[in-house]
């Protein structure tokens, strides 16, 4: 088994400095070119040089969140193909993004922001999303048994119940508060305020630690409840502890950085072809290639029109789509 | 999507209106004799300011103060030195590295831009005046004299506001004892979108004494049959390009309208009516009593 | 070792297997038989802890079965389920999985311990030489084999196997019942198995509990149980009952309606 052992820690080795590369790139790649020479120099001048904000404040705290929402993303949705053995699911089916929107859209809309400061926005948005969440564990809850098909289908209605309020409340909105809620939903990972950065942070790093606890549970359910329960596995409980972590995962997620779409559902894909079905590895490098790829499409969505950003939601979709499609097309699973 | 072309900048003001040129002269005379008769610098004022708004770039600009401008959007493209600024990104969306590398002593924010960013720019400790949004044309003078006093040029502005005022007032007066038309205006086209009190136009609109018939709606969403129970004597179509000749087309099917019988459907620039600076809403005022009120005559 | 008290459970409703009361002893090797829908698979569903009962116990060695954590009654009592689905993970992964009621709490990694064990499993399975191979890429029966290998990892006292035998030709049959009575024999697991062929059940098994809707019809030794007037009874079709001639075990034969016609008073004299 070292073997294999050996082919675990190799590819986290792996990972790692690839998410060093990715961030060290993304750390000098910008509007307002920044040579890497003169890092020296301008973090002796300290905030003085408007390099040394631009690299420390806006630059930094983008890679720490695409790091952490990544991670926590692709972690959600490693617990959740996992628990369904669906490849289709990912955090967002279960309504929590949609829960978490109307949040936000109710937020802007009655100009809560006003009354309560800027923090309402991502409280907002995620007691909206655990609201739709626990009214779609509640209504597939029969018999003291988590019916997972339940789960599935009360998540992805009361998604578009979620979806056409808030097309109702777009319609009629002002302006100013239509672009507001478009471009939150769009996903961002500018956030100006350090408090959730690190909240994001501390979540998304517990997270992955809370995951572990579950990784042979994970294993167990990849031959179905029944036979979990057999090796000994309390179904029962793992399912609702792994709903729950994955709902808060992605609850904060979603709440802290907007709807940044298919990194839950295509870095486990592509990352069980790459490392296979035992979630002691598949935790890890998912949580890491999901961090990667949410920094790169980040630089990409910084860079590709300066000094105009794309919404990091749209670079994640179209890459995201894309790499889906063609790892589907070349080998059937 | 709604369409709501008077919110997209990338249209360029066709100065289409023709004024009096004694009218004309008068204006850039006040204008000229408030920046020549004021210094600019010396009183710790901001040096390196960064517009995120059209109207407040022109504003800007009609204050004097053009050339301190470090930074601007892609659609502040009036007066058209405006167009050679650095640009910093859409009304919309920003780009807080470029605004940071700029160095500004103040950044004029208004209300579309993304909060976050807004916020973001405060966190940096980047000194940040946010406009209210704008829908009439009080707040519009209250704004510029809020820019003005940012800048330091408080008293030429009030000025110029007060002189400005008087010009409107006395416009409004011409139109008063006119009947009013009812005034349908469409701002948005699949669907019908039509401008209602929030809007900058509505105001052109009862200035020029004329009613608006989406003064009391609720939401600008409207249905053809809505506009034919209605019945206004005149349309105006504020979209762009193509679409705004289809709807014209669209709009003359419908012959029991009195704007069809009588011929009144019109094509207004929205660019013009949507982000305006004091100076340039007399102009436009003065383009809608023509169009209102085409008996009025102004000189 | 086991003990099945007033047992009543199944599915709301639907169907219920009612007041079954039996035991099995430590070495045995007991078989459920029965028509289809008499039960057997709810019965072993309700004795593995998979279906609540509505009324009664399950008992092993003396606990209660409900009453311990799943881990403990995991390392007790191993289950094979009836059909199998693919899995790809690897021979050795799959027996490795078997491992999981004894991994301590913060334990990610197998130890040396667990490692011996898995391979042992297979070594006694016959299984050993495919143990890079993936599930999906051996046969049904050698699949049956790894299954069996991983119940053993999990060191079971008690196994429960629900017809282990269907869908399997006549060599993996016997194959896997011989090796269950191997096992059975050399490492003294009990062994509670629902079989659908009752030649094999008689051949194999020293006691044997028939399930007719839902209730035991008849409970004891196989010869007891094989009679044609109790066979047909529960089964409602015409059979005769011989010896097999190597064993000496009661041995069911069908018959179809053409030769009952022709043959009538042949049966009569048996």
């Amino acid at each position: 088994m070292t073997k294999r052992n050996f082919k675990w820690v190799a590819w986290i080795g792996f990972l790692f400095t690839l998410l060093l590369i990715v961030s060290i790139f993304s750390f000098f790649l910008g509007t307002v070119n920044i040579p890497a020479g003169k890092i020296g120099e301008i973090i002796s001048k300290g905030r003085t040089d408007a390099r040394f904000v631009i690299l420390f404040d806006i630059r930094l705290s983008r890679i720490l969140l695409g790091f952490a929402i990544g991670g926590a993303l692709s972690l959600a949705g490693v617990i959740l193909q996992g628990m369904f053995r669906n490849p289709l699911v990912e955090p967002y089916t279960l309504g929590i993004s949609g829960g978490a929107a109307l949040g936000v859209c109710l937020n802007i809309v009655l100009r809560m922001q006003n009354v309560f400061g800027l923090l309402s926005l991502p409280i907002f948005g995620f007691l909206g999303g655990i609201c739709v969440i626990t009214l779609v564990y509640a209504l597939s809850v029969k018999q003291e048994i988590l019916r997972m098909q339940g789960l599935l289908l009360c998540g992805v209605m009361l998604s578009f119940i979620c979806s056409s309020l808030i097309m109702l409340i777009m319609a009629i909105s002002r302006a100013e508060d239509l672009h507001g809620i478009v471009f939150w939903i769009m996903g961002s990972l500018d956030q100006p305020n350090w408090l959730l950065i690190k909240l994001a942070l501390g979540m998304a790093i517990l997270g992955l630690i809370a995951a572990y606890i579950f990784c042979f549970d994970l294993n167990a359910f990849s031959l179905g409840q029944e036979e979990a329960r057999h090796l000994g596995i309390n179904v029962e409980k793992s399912k609702r502890l792994l709903f729950i972590l994955a709902s808060l995962l992605t609850g904060f997620s979603v709440s802290i950085a907007g709807m940044i779409g298919f990194v839950g559902l295509i870095v486990p894909h592509f990352m069980r072809r790459l490392v296979g079905n035992d979630h002691r590895i598949l935790l890890i490098s998912s949580f890491l290639s999901g961090a990667v790829f949410l920094i790169f499409c980040d630089s990409l969505a910084r860079t590709i029109i300066a000094p105009i950003e794309f919404p990091v939601g749209v670079i994640t979709g179209i890459l995201g789509g894309s790499l889906f499609i063609y790892t589907f097309t070349r080998k059937p699973c | 999507m709604v369409f709501r072309n008077y919110l997209n900048y990338t249209v360029v003001a066709k100065q289409s209106l023709f004024l009096g040129l004694l009218r004309r002269l008068w204006l850039l005379a006040m204008t000229q004799l408030i920046i020549f008769a004021t210094p600019l610098f010396g009183y710790g004022y901001p040096e390196r300011i960064i517009s995120l708004g059209a109207a407040v770039t022109e504003e800007l600009y009609l204050l004097g103060a053009g050339e301190h401008i470090a930074g601007n959007t892609i659609y502040c493209n009036r007066p058209e030195e405006a167009k050679k600024k650095e640009k910093v990104g859409t009304v919309i969306n920003i780009n807080l590295e470029k605004i940071v590398s700029l160095k500004p002593d103040l950044v004029f924010a208004t209300s579309l831009t993304n909060r976050q960013q807004v916020q973001k720019l405060k966190e940096l400790k980047i000194n940040v005046v946010e406009m209210p949004a704008e829908r009439n044309f009080e707040n519009i003078c209250v704004n510029f004299l809020k820019v003005a006093e940012s800048i330091g040029k408080y008293p030429e502005a009030e000025k110029l506001v007060n002189e400005i005022k008087a010009k409107v007032n006395s416009m409004q007066a011409k139109t008063r004892g006119l009947p009013k038309p009812k005034v349908m205006v469409q701002i948005g086209a699949n669907p019908l979108f039509v401008a209602t009190q929030e809007y900058f136009i509505h105001d052109f609109i009862r200035m020029a004494g004329g009613i608006n018939i989406a003064k009391d709606a609720l939401t600008g969403q409207y249905s053809r049959e809505e506009v034919l129970k209605q019945n206004p004597d005149i349309i105006l179509i504020a979209t762009m390009g193509m679409t705004g000749e289809q709807e014209k087309i669209a709009w003359k099917k419908y012959s029991s309208i009195n704007a069809v019988k009588n011929g009144r459907i019109y094509i207004i620039d929205s660019d013009k009516f949507c982000s305006v600076t004091p100076v340039s809403f007399v102009e436009a005022l003065q383009e809608m009593i023509k169009i209102l009120h085409p008996e009025c005559k102004y000189d | 070792m086991l003990e099945i008290k007033n047992l009543t459970c199944g599915y709301t409703g639907n169907f219920f297997v009612q007041d079954i009361n039996f035991k099995v002893n430590n070495k045995e090797i007991v078989g459920i038989i029965g028509p289809n829908g008499s039960g057997k698979t709810t019965l072993l569903r309700g004795i593995s802890r998979t279906l609540k009962p509505k009324k009664g116990a399950v008992i092993l060695n003396g606990e209660d079965i409900w009453q311990m954590s799943f881990k403990e009654l995991a390392r007790k009592m191993a289950v094979l389920p009836q059909g199998i689905n693919p899995i790809s993970m690897t021979v050795e992964e799959f027996v490795l999985l078997g491992r999981i009621p004894h991994l301590k709490n913060f334990q990610f990694f197998e130890d040396k311990d667990d490692l011996e064990i898995a391979e042992e499993c297979m070594r006694l399975t016959d299984t050993l030489r495919f143990k890079d191979h993936l599930m999906t890429q051996i046969s049904g029966g050698e699949r049956q084999l790894v299954f069996i290998a991983r119940a053993l990892a999990q060191q079971p006292k008690l196994l429960l196997l629900d017809e282990p035998t269907t869908y399997l030709d006549i060599t993996h049959q016997v194959r896997i019942l011989d090796l269950i009575k191997r096992l059975n024999r050399e490492l003294e697991l009990t062994i509670l198995m629902v079989l659908h062929d009752l030649n094999l059940a008689s051949e194999y098994c020293r006691r044997l509990i028939l399930l007719s809707n839902g209730r035991i019809f008849r409970e004891g030794a196989t010869e007891d149980v094989i009679n044609y007037k109790i066979i047909e009874e529960v089964y409602k079709t015409v059979v005769v009952v011989e010896k097999n001639p190597v064993s000496a075990k009661p041995y069911v034969l069908l018959v179809s309606e053409d030769e009952i016609k022709t043959n009538s008073p042949e049966r009569e004299r048996k």
